[in-house]
């Protein structure tokens, strides 16, 4: 009756406390996970080399195979900054927003979802969602509070908002991929060099295959004439910089910093 | 995740689908009865009983675990015709579900847990059984159990009812109490910020801070109660309503005082996880003094920790106290 026992050998307190500020924190970008399991070494192991991220992660994802949750990593889309979250495998529902948020406002969020999803650029348009408030599930919502629960799910990294328009925040897309993709299967587009789900990028005028732009960016890497992998044509956007976490550190730049190279797709 | 059910195990459902075999009289027999072989429901050493309220309730009142020797339930579950007895007794009846199944509902509580945690709300056992366990209500003691056991094994966690009155839970760290482990993250969590802003200014005073004298402080970091901040939002929503919802506040008005006015304290959910050195470090960090600086709040901050070393040797989650009211 105790499936979960087989591989329990490994968890120390090191791994359960890594898992505890994990769970806290939501979701983290890369250079907070190392810090954080630095952390959790010093306060339990002192003494422990302190093990490669990959390997250490991946030791705690063997325990959690069984209980259907997982660490996962995936990078932003704006700017390619890998980011770690504990997420549910199970797709039952919208499992970890269930229990925040009222009926209407999940419905509010779904809707915004496939608005997002829909949409060229990955991005919707405050105003289209608030358009839909009157469709909505559950109680009934004004669009002023709309606009506040929209606010409300920016600030718990499920929305990012660009200009008044609203996209996927890297953590919804780590946390949801495997719902967005057996929920909207035929709407949802896939980057052309990862194979994972897209929902900012850049795409070619030719042939239409998509990129995320940090696989842009890791692609055509030094690569004065870049060409579209799948027709050849010339690829005919701005070629972002690769991700550099020590450039980063160095220049000082706060996690807030817009620099992103959002590439608008026509 | 909501899964209704009108098992009749439970008075309260039952009540609602007006099942008239129900006794729901509010004079049913709820009180403090319950025998002590029903104490041990988890099997962790350190948890505390789960069985009815001690309180004798009106008839709506959510009740705990059906299968427990509830008269109530007892008397339901002989007319119909399920014979429920004492938890030791194997029982025909329904065929119980597959043992994966129950592995999964354990699964599904634990993330439940987690979550509701995460988002510092309070874990309500109705909701569990309503959100989450539904129509497998007859095996929620086990399905409670396996949960308790997965989240103590891989996260360090307990499971803990907090308080039997209002069935809450709480998940509790188990491992070595240590700082806030923010320090580990420096400041990553703006709420927490101004949480313990709010909570060291009450420390200093000694007593309830006026909202007046609240705000002063917080126009220090530029927080106005009429302006929205970018980060925080509407800040005396916060303040006023979550932080005291989350029951890290507490905010009342003053008596006697007209026009009127509030003040605020600290909530049970602070005194349980925040300790008075946690907020002599942050103060220290924050004007850039020596703890020492404010030395009657020092000291109490060491006699603080002086008792909770000696109540906890083998450094055991420092505190299981009953939440209050």
């Amino acid at each position: 009756m105790q499936g979960s026992t087989r591989r329990m050998g490994i968890m120390t307190d090191v791994h359960r406390r890594f898992l505890q500020l994990l769970m806290t924190h939501g979701v983290l970008e890369e250079w907070d996970v190392q810090r954080l399991q630095k952390h959790c070494y010093k306060v339990h192991d002192r003494n422990a080399t302190v093990e490669k991220l990959e390997d250490f992660i991946n030791n705690i994802n063997s325990v959690l195979e069984s209980l259907y949750i997982e660490i996962k990593k995936g990078v932003t889309e704006d700017d390619g900054r890998p980011i770690y979250a504990l997420v549910n495998l199970a797709t039952t529902s919208i499992s970890k927003m269930a229990s925040d948020f009222a009926e209407n406002e999940l419905d509010l969020f779904r809707k915004a979802l496939e608005l997002i999803i829909d949409s060229e650029t990955g991005f919707a348009s405050s105003t289209n969602i608030l358009n839909l408030v009157d469709q909505l599930k559950g109680k009934k919502m004004r669009k002023k509070e709309a606009e506040h629960v929209l606010q409300k799910f920016v600030q718990n990294k499920w929305l990012i908002e660009k200009e008044g328009e609203f996209t996927l925040h890297g953590r919804a897309i780590l946390e949801m991929e495997q719902y967005i993709r057996e929920t909207y299967p035929d709407a949802v587009k896939v980057c052309t060099i990862c194979h994972s789900l897209l929902i900012q990028g850049q795409s070619c005028e030719t042939c239409g295959i998509r990129m995320h732009l940090p696989c842009v960016a890791k692609y055509f890497q030094s690569n004065s004439e870049p060409r579209c992998p799948h027709c050849n044509d010339y690829w005919p956007h701005e070629i972002p910089e690769v991700f550099d976490p020590k450039k980063e550190r160095e220049a000082g730049i706060s996690k807030s910093n817009k620099r992103s190279l959002r590439s608008r797709q026509h | 995740m909501s899964e209704q059910s009108k098992d009749v195990c439970d008075p309260s459902f039952a009540a609602e689908a007006s099942n008239s075999e129900v006794h729901s009289s509010p004079g049913v027999p709820g009180g403090p009865s319950l025998p002590a072989s029903q104490a041990a429901i988890f099997p962790g050493p350190e948890s505390p009983p789960v069985g009815p309220p001690d309180a004798p309730l009106a008839s709506p009142a959510p009740q705990a675990p059906c299968e427990e020797g509830d008269p109530k339930a007892l008397q339901q579950a002989a007319e119909e015709g399920r014979a429920h007895q004492a938890p030791s007794a194997a029982q025909p009846g329904p065929a119980p579900p597959a043992p994966a199944q129950l592995v999964q509902k354990a699964h599904e509580l634990m993330w439940y847990v987690l979550v509701k945690d995460q988002k510092r709300m309070i874990i309500w056992f109705p909701d569990m059984v309503k959100d989450v366990i539904g129509s497998y209500k007859k095996w929620c003691r086990s399905i409670l159990r396996r949960t308790s056991l997965i989240l103590a094994r891989v996260f360090g966690l307990h499971l803990r009812l907090t308080s039997l009155y209002t069935m809450e839970f709480s998940l509790v760290k188990a491992l070595e109490p240590e700082e806030l482990d923010r320090v580990a993250l420096s400041n990553r969590m703006p709420m927490t910020g101004l949480l313990l802003m709010i909570l060291s200014l009450i420390y200093v005073k000694g007593r309830g801070a006026r909202e007046s004298a609240v705000w002063n402080v917080l126009r220090i970091l530029g927080l106005r109660p009429w302006k929205k901040h970018s980060t925080f939002g509407d800040v005396r929503k916060l303040i006023t309503e979550e932080f005291v919802q989350q029951n890290y506040l507490k905010y009342q008005r003053v008596p006697h005082v007209e026009p009127p006015e509030y003040e605020f304290f600290w909530g049970s959910r602070a005194s349980r996880e925040i300790t008075k050195m946690q907020i002599m470090e942050f103060l220290a960090r924050v004007f850039k003094k020596d703890p020492q600086a404010w030395p009657s709040r020092y000291r109490e901050a060491l006699e603080e920790a002086r008792a909770l070393r000696e109540a906890n040797p083998t450094a055991h989650c420092p505190r299981n106290s009953v939440s209050e009211d």
